[in-house]
């Protein structure tokens, strides 16, 4: 077990028991809000863990969840949204918080991989888990007013 | 030592499962296993099994969710109309 996989666990186990609780328990905004945090929590840790096992293929999985968490957390935001404009399901601390992270694990491991293509594809997975992450917030949050109802 | 990451994974699993099954709303059941398939994915990666995990996350993240919350809206709504017509 290496620092990457080591990092890979604690990520997992942290991030997956927070959102475990958070989407079992409380308002169904605190639990569409952990649902949000699932992405922003794995793809970290499978992009540690690609680097981990040395296995550069299984980027591609941190790949697809970057791009379908925001899209399934899309998904909640537009079908509950009757229960979410009751509430106020905005959590901003915690989305920079889970942007910061992502950012770190995608910088450390640009460091370690060093540039290439792979940096590249790195950039382009963080980018979209960042910007993913925000605009699946503030679609919880009401920012999008006018795609509401349907 | 490896095998540390392996119980943590499968640990999440049973509890993320057992508390989907617990639920009584649809919808909240939905958030539930929408938590779980991403998991899954995490778990067969970690049980290096990446193509797996590829459509497993395909499906439960986004897939599986989405026919789940239309269906019940889709009751909802059918609910509704015979409670308005009666």
């Amino acid at each position: 077990m290496n620092g990457w996989i080591l990092a890979a666990t604690v990520a997992l186990g942290g991030g997956g028991a927070a959102a475990l609780w958070g989407v079992t328990t409380g308002p169904p905004a605190r639990r569409v809000i952990a649902q949000n945090l699932t992405t922003s929590a794995f793809c970290p840790a499978l992009l540690l863990l690609a680097q981990g096992y040395g296995r550069p293929a299984y980027v591609d999985l941190a790949l697809l969840l970057a791009l379908l968490g925001p899209v399934g957390t899309l998904v909640f935001a537009r079908l509950l949204s009757d229960d979410l404009s009751a509430q106020d399901a905005s959590a901003w601390g915690l989305t920079w918080t889970a942007a910061v992270l992502g950012a770190a694990a995608v910088v450390a491991l640009c460091v370690a991989v060093g540039p290439g293509r792979a940096m590249v594809k790195l950039l382009v997975i963080g980018v979209l888990l960042i910007g993913g992450n925000v605009i699946a917030s503030r679609a919880l949050a009401g920012g999008f007013r006018g795609v509401r109802g349907g | 030592m490896a095998d540390a990451l392996i119980v943590v994974v499968l640990l999440l699993v049973a509890a993320s499962a057992t508390a989907a099954v617990a639920q009584r709303d649809p919808a909240r059941q939905a958030l539930v296993l929408s938590f779980l398939g991403t998991l899954l994915a995490a778990l067969f990666t970690v049980l290096q099994a990446p193509d797996v995990g590829l459509s497993q996350l395909a499906v439960g993240s986004a897939l599986t969710p989405l026919l789940i919350m239309l269906c019940v809206r889709k009751i909802r709504r059918r609910g509704r109309s015979k409670e308005d017509a009666r």
